[in-house]
């Protein structure tokens, strides 16, 4: 069973939201206001009801193992190997969701807040494409993930300087940005193989506790709380 | 040479006399025969030694940590690092070698081992002697030794912290020495993650030797493996198999300081230096106790599913305000029933002081019980101890003589040698209640009830090991489990077939189960013919008379006590099915010949 405010099955739900943004945005609407006006108005017409969803940190259960880094890799890095594509092998560097481990013990798994306002979006100034209304950076209406279009991104880094949590970060060699959560197509693969259940698919709150935080400083607030250091 | 499957098919070599570093190729022949780990440091080990006597603190020995094939992939719990030297701790009876020692190969858990493979290698070799404190950088091809003095004096809790800083990089991995092993404490450990330690055997020690206050790598690659698809498959099965497993649950419940009561119970607990089986406070420092009072989380290792690691806080008392982990079985009874101490609070204190200074917690408990003893019975006075009344169960003497040690002053310096050493010097009957085999202080188990451990003990390679396994077939598994980079508490959980499957799909290698166990034999008898080379003969096989004379007073197996001629019953049938010399302990030629082994056959 789902627990309380999960999404058991995502996709179930994108069938009503694409049709609400679909309705919304009549093509011009979006040069005119942007993602970020179109989002926001979508969201006003749509009620209070938050848009997007999100992987939540359970930071008391949390043990640090990093399994969320190798599954999440392995899912969004598929490998081709004798004409098929398969899983690949983990390698965490190239997860989207990084943990950050602290002494005294605390460890804080960072992934993207999916923010509403999308500052990386709005940082991102290549000029939208005239058909699809796009920057370089995007959110992708099916999935919600915020998108590089590697073809037109500049690699000018400042979606990462706008990054609240600090997860984005440029490829050292492309420079396009990268870790970006792609809610692994409505199945996050982190939130399936945690070990410990302490994470989850939820719809994103901005007035949930560390919402939004950077990992140090949501360090600091369990290092206070749990060791009152 | 060609692309290994599962491996980079090289490892990192690092000499800190001229600074350099290069990569070395290890053969096919040696992945195949040797695995990784344990077994492939070994292998290293007997290559780079080529004669006995070798001083272990020369910048000859090589100080090796040898992830292992499963490392940096993502079956679950493989986590491990396998540290590889020659032991500055053990001695044999006779030898014509002044510096004759065991191997000594000591595993940590944490993350350092992934990401020494993430990094591009198989395993890293230290050899040398820098000309001041250093440690080394190391980030995939990236290698630069860096100036440490500033770093050189300080405990691992504030260095850990001090490195983290400089380096400006939370994804370094690290791990590092504290005071002891800057003094060369011949029992120093090597802690990563503050508290996760190679303690065993001296590593510490060989690392304090190079001047090498620490190492710290960062990666971003993997090797292939053979059989992708299969691996996938294998990897979701042994997922599978742990998360359903009573083993991971009862870890993840209390870690290993479950047995701390369960042990204690059954009259296997070293309790006053081994005198007893059974501590009778032990409800105050059990798992039971430690959930009220000191402990607030649990933490994994590297794709771990158990999270053994439990993190305390003190409140309230002397010792308030301390965060650290434990107590685990071997850190709560060592430093805990060994020394009557029943204060759980102050047992923490302890292990973080342990911890901090870098020392082994088992090797430190045991010296520590055998001076409380000493004392006890009058051996030595309180000027031996510098004045320090060293009674059992207190906590505060208990914490200055371990400060002692760490900085080898005074009574510290003759203790940071072990308590063969001190024996050696106090006379008198003090050998009889010396508990080490080979110079290597036994852990926490006892054994007047439990006769398969005193084997275990005895015919460990390292000197004194709880964890070698009483029974051939326990012994040769545990050196195969220590080959592949996977924990040796998840290994049950794997059942038979699951590593040497994954093994197979990793390698692309044939691994059957008994392939698989004799790779472990093999390693086995490698190092056992190091050993042998070095001098050790059948008469180190052997137990302090305690064992033999003293039956235990208390507790549901009072009254037991090993008999003599039982043991060495149960040792001449040992070296029989090992396809040993039962007279001198080597292995014969013809199981040197059937392991693959008959290059050492020489000796």
């Amino acid at each position: 069973m789902p627990r309380k405010n999960e999404i058991a099955n995502p996709a179930r739900e994108q069938t009503r939201r694409e049709f609400i943004k679909d309705a919304a945005l009549g093509g011009s609407a979006l040069l005119l206001l942007g993602n970020l006006g179109v989002l926001r108005a979508v969201k006003s017409h749509a009620g209070p009801e938050p848009v997007y969803s999100m992987i939540v940190v359970d930071y008391n259960k949390c043990t640090g193992c990093r399994t969320c880094e190798v599954v999440c890799s392995a899912y969004n890095h598929r490998q081709e190997v004798g004409g098929k594509t398969l899983m690949g092998l983990g390698n965490p560097k190239l997860s989207n969701i990084q943990v950050h481990s602290f002494n005294p013990d605390v460890d804080v798994p960072a992934v993207c807040a999916m923010c509403p306002d999308n500052p990386c979006v709005a940082a991102c100034p290549v000029e939208p494409d005239p058909k699809t209304g796009r920057k370089a950076l995007f959110r992708d209406p099916s999935t919600h993930a915020v998108t590089c279009d590697k073809a037109r991104c500049i690699g000018c880094g400042q979606c990462e300087e706008a990054c609240r949590v600090g997860v984005i970060m440029s490829n050292p060699e492309t420079n396009n940005p990268e870790r970006m959560c792609t809610l692994c197509d409505g199945d996050p693969q982190c939130v399936k193989h945690c070990p410990y259940g302490s994470l989850s698919h939820v719809k994103v709150n901005e007035g949930r506790e560390f919402y939004g935080l950077k990992p140090e400083k949501i360090a600091a607030d369990l290092t206070t709380r749990w060791y009152q250091q | 040479m060609e692309k290994e499957y599962g491996y980079h098919g090289r490892i990192l070599e690092i000499d800190l006399t001229s600074g350099k570093a290069r990569p070395k190729q290890i053969s096919s022949s040696d992945f195949e025969n040797y695995v990784g780990g344990r077994g492939l440091g070994m292998k290293l080990l007997w290559d780079r030694l080529t004669s006995p006597g070798i001083d272990p603190l020369s910048s000859e020995n090589p100080l090796m940590f040898m992830p292992g094939p499963f490392s940096g992939f993502p079956p679950p719990a493989s986590s491990r690092t396998c540290v590889v030297t020659k032991s500055p701790h053990t001695s044999p009876l006779n030898s014509p070698y002044a510096h004759a020692s065991t191997v000594s190969y000591s595993n940590m858990g944490g993350f350092f081992g992934p990401e020494i493979r993430f990094a591009g290698h198989d395993g890293l070799l230290i050899t040398g002697k820098a000309k001041s404190p250093v440690y080394i950088l190391i980030e995939d091809d990236k290698v630069e030794i860096r100036d440490a003095r500033k770093f050189w004096g300080m405990g691992t809790d504030d260095f850990d912290r001090a490195l983290t800083k400089e380096l400006d990089d939370r994804r370094f991995q690290s791990c590092y020495i504290g005071p002891a092993g800057e003094n060369l404490v011949k029992y120093a450990s090597i802690l990563n993650t503050t508290a996760r330690a190679a303690g065993r055997g001296g590593t510490g020690c060989v690392m304090g030797s190079k001047n090498l206050k620490a190492i710290a790598i960062k990666g971003s690659c993997q090797p292939g493996v053979a059989h992708h698809e299969r691996f996938l498959a294998l990897v979701d099965e042994a997922r599978q198999e742990l998360s359903k497993s009573q083993l991971t649950n009862a870890f993840r419940e209390s870690g290993t300081a479950m047995a701390l009561v369960f042990s204690s119970n059954g009259g296997t607990m070293a309790v006053k230096n081994y005198r007893e089986g059974t501590f009778a406070e032990v409800e105050k420092i059990g798992a039971g106790a430690a959930k009220k009072t000191v402990w607030k989380r649990n933490f994994a290792c590297f794709t771990c599913p158990i999270a053994c690691k439990k993190s305390g806080r003190t409140t309230g008392g002397p010792y308030a305000g301390l965060v650290h982990d434990g107590p685990e079985y071997e850190t709560g009874t060592m430093l805990g029933a060994n020394l009557m101490i029943s204060d759980l609070k102050g047992i923490l204190k302890c292990i973080y002081l342990a911890d901090d200074m870098g020392i082994d917690a088992i090797s430190l408990g045991n010296v520590i019980g055998f001076l409380m003893e000493a004392y006890d019975r009058g051996d030595i006075d309180r000027g031996f101890l510098d004045g320090i009344d060293l009674k059992w169960g207190d906590v505060d003497a208990t914490l200055e003589m371990v400060q002692k040690i760490g900085k080898r002053q005074g009574i510290g310096d003759l203790a940071s040698q072990g308590v063969k050493a001190l024996s050696a010097e106090i006379g008198k009957d003090s050998a009889r209640y010396a508990i080490h085999v080979k110079g290597h202080e036994l852990a926490a188990w006892n054994i007047q009830a439990d006769p398969f451990r005193a084997v275990c003990y005895v015919t460990a390679n390292r000197g004194a090991c709880h964890l070698n396994g009483g029974r051939i077939s326990e012994q040769d598994n545990a050196a195969a489990v220590d080959c592949t980079g996977v924990c040796n508490f998840a290994a049950g959980a794997y059942g038979k077939t699951l590593i040497p499957d994954l093994l197979s799909a990793i390698t692309g290698g044939t691994w059957s189960e008994t392939a698989y166990h004799q790779a472990g034999e093999r390693a086995f008898n490698l190092e056992k013919m190091f050993n042998y080379r070095e001098g050790f003969r059948r008469e180190d096989d052997r137990l302090p008379n305690r064992f033999f004379e003293d039956p235990l007073t208390m507790g549901p197996k009072k009254g037991a006590v090993l008999e003599r001629k039982s043991f060495e019953a149960s040792m001449d049938q040992y070296y029989q099915e090992r396809g040993w010399d039962p007279k001198t302990s080597r292995p014969k030629n013809d199981k040197l010949k059937a392991l693959g082994l008959s290059f050492t056959a020489g000796v």
